[in-house]
């Protein structure tokens, strides 16, 4: 179903249709000027002020299959990661390190600009960001994975799953992978010299990860999108009405409809004691090209005020 | 085993990994033997829920026990080739999420996700107005999230599939209920999960439209008698009628509370 932000009429009169009808074309043909207009009024087109994010919704260990799972919703984004464990031989220079190998797939089914096929340029760079994301961290010590110094280790696969896009699907596959590797239990396992086999017992008791509870990091996304061509303008940092033009807009976890509009995306990641671990900015969208350089720094300092202040309220929907 | 060839569109692991193995081995034909918990002509309960993906024209989201499945419809959508055609055509996709098996399957798709999609095809391809949709595509894309048992994805799949369909408001003649069964010996059961279907002889899958008293698919595969295989049928069209009134209320209900 299109998107439909016009929730104030339940009872369909023929005007009303008609006026949703219109609002939808206007949407659809010119979304520039649709997002501006709601700017200048200090809302979104889903109701959510500038700086507001959408509810997060977390559920673990659902999936039976795997060692962990992890279903994140972030407002539409739906996002379900699994982590599979298997034994293999580790590399010759890191004789007792694991391996964790994270991927994320946007399959056809989340949305309709994603075609079937291998993964799409969208999908290999979130999987290359999250990489970069968990290795950098050490949230997991690879030397915990190791069963056997230079024989058997653990490797871990992180494989997520976009079931519905809409939108920052960077924090929501973050929080998903985070939250999967806390639910993952391993077996006991042990490592038979003479037949070279790695056997586990199934009897035992499995044993969580030995995961760097201080390293658990969390991703806040910002857009900004460029001057509402529209005289009356907004503050974000202030929250008062300026007679005058301001200049371009934060805009705190963007949906689909909102993405391509951008002209700069900021990804901050935050760990749980509230220091800002890494902080990515990209030129991005059609509108890239206005950019202004002066006015990309000040932006990222107002993302990473409001970052923090979020990144609290997500370490604790991560407990 | 695990083998993955370099790929360099993902984040790749070492080049071959192994899935872990235990010290005690399961015994073949303690699948069919372990005990029950629902009697042999019962299915698992079916939560079925329409309009799970916002971004697609219709959408349903199927779980029964451990077997969860998602399927968004996209369409009637222009086709991508130029050849005119009278009647629109229905394309089917699964993907089977690399966690949804016991051992990881790789991202890329096999044999195994072709199969499945060409069964679910055909179960759903005669209930849909085709005629009315020239020169259109409409798109099925299934995500299978925990598998447990071929047979019960295809059955679920189907199921799932049709509620998209209604849920997007395409014209159809009727809904697809589907249902599988295991045959051992003289013993049927219906809705086999993946330890039964290992342990079991054979196994039929039907796909009928209730509403019109019609089968749209039988499969069969492994050792079945003509008798055991008709018996089977019926079974399954029996409780397919049940499950027509699941899919039902639960269209009935997700329309009641939209705005």
């Amino acid at each position: 179903m299109s998107v439909i932000p016009d929730e104030k009429n339940p009872t369909p009169t023929n005007q009303a249709q008609s006026d949703e009808l219109r609002a939808q074309i206007f949407q659809r043909l010119h979304p520039h000027a649709y997002l501006d207009r709601f700017l200048t009024e200090g809302v979104r087109p889903d109701g959510r002020t500038p700086e507001e994010w959408r509810d997060v919704f977390i559920n673990v260990g659902s999936i039976s299959t795997a060692n962990g799972s992890a279903l994140v919703r972030i407002g539409g984004t739906t996002i379900i990661c699994g982590v599979k464990a298997e034994v293999a031989e580790p590399e010759l220079d890191t004789p007792d390190q694991g391996f964790l190998v994270p991927n994320i797939d946007l399959p056809a089914i989340c949305s309709p600009k994603f075609k079937p096929g291998p993964p799409s340029e969208e999908a290999q760079v979130l999987s290359e960001r999250l990489n970069a994301a968990l290795i950098s961290t050490q949230l997991l010590p690879l030397t915990t994975l190791c069963i056997e110094p230079g024989r058997s280790v653990w490797c871990l696969y992180v494989d997520a799953t976009c079931i519905n896009y809409d939108g920052n699907a960077f924090d929501a596959a973050l929080l998903a992978m985070v939250a999967a590797l806390r639910n993952t239990t391993l077996p006991e396992c042990t490592y038979n010299e003479e037949t070279g086999r790695t056997t586990c017992r199934s009897r035992s008791a499995r044993r969580p990860l030995p995961l760097n509870e201080d390293k658990v990091i969390v991703g806040l996304s910002f857009g900004v999108v460029p001057t509402p061509s529209v005289p009356m303008g907004l503050d974000t940092s202030e929250g008062k009405n300026t007679s005058q033009t301001t200049g371009p807009i934060l805009l705190a976890d963007p949906t689909a409809f909102e993405e391509p509009l951008l002209a700069q995306v900021v990804t901050v990641v935050v760990d749980v004691q509230g220091r800002v671990v890494s902080v990515e900015g990209g030129v991005c969208g059609k509108s890239g090209a206005d950019h202004d350089e002066d006015e990309g720094s000040t932006f990222i300092e107002k993302s990473l005020q409001a970052a923090q202040a979020r990144a609290k309220i997500l370490h604790q929907l991560l407990r | 085993m695990a083998q993955s060839t370099f790929d360099r569109r993902r984040v790749n692991g070492p080049e071959e990994s192994f899935p872990p193995m235990f010290d005690d081995e399961d015994d073949g034909g303690r699948g069919w033997t372990a005990k029950r918990c629902r009697g042999a002509e019962d299915i698992r309960p079916i939560f079925l829920q329409p309009g799970l993906v916002s971004q697609a024209n219709g959408s349903a989201y199927i779980e029964t026990e451990n077997t969860k499945l998602a399927c968004a419809v996209y369409g009637p959508r222009q086709s991508k080739t130029t050849t005119y055609s009278e009647r629109g055509r229905l394309n089917v996709e699964v993907k089977f999420a690399p966690f949804s098996c016991v051992r990881r399957r790789a991202p890329l798709r096999d044999a195994e996700d072709r199969a499945v999609a060409i069964a679910i095809h055909q179960s759903i391809v005669s209930s849909i107005c085709l005629e009315l949709f020239p020169k259109s595509t409409i798109d099925v894309f299934i995500v299978v999230i925990e598998n447990d048992g071929i047979e019960g994805c295809i059955a679920s799949g189907s199921i799932a599939a049709s509620t998209a369909l209604a849920d997007a408001g395409i014209e159809m003649l009727g809904l697809v209920a589907s249902c599988s069964a295991g045959v051992r010996g003289d013993e049927i059961r219906l809705d086999p999960v993946e330890k039964e279907v290992a342990a079991a002889d054979g196994t039929v899958i039907l796909a009928c439209m209730p509403a019109l008293s019609s089968v749209t698919n039988v499969y069969q595969s492994g050792r079945v008698s003509a008798q055991g295989a008709m018996k089977c049928m019926e079974l399954c069209q029996d409780r397919c009628i049940d499950v027509h009134a699941v899919m039902a209320q639960s269209l009935l209900s997700s329309r009641a509370s939209m705005p």
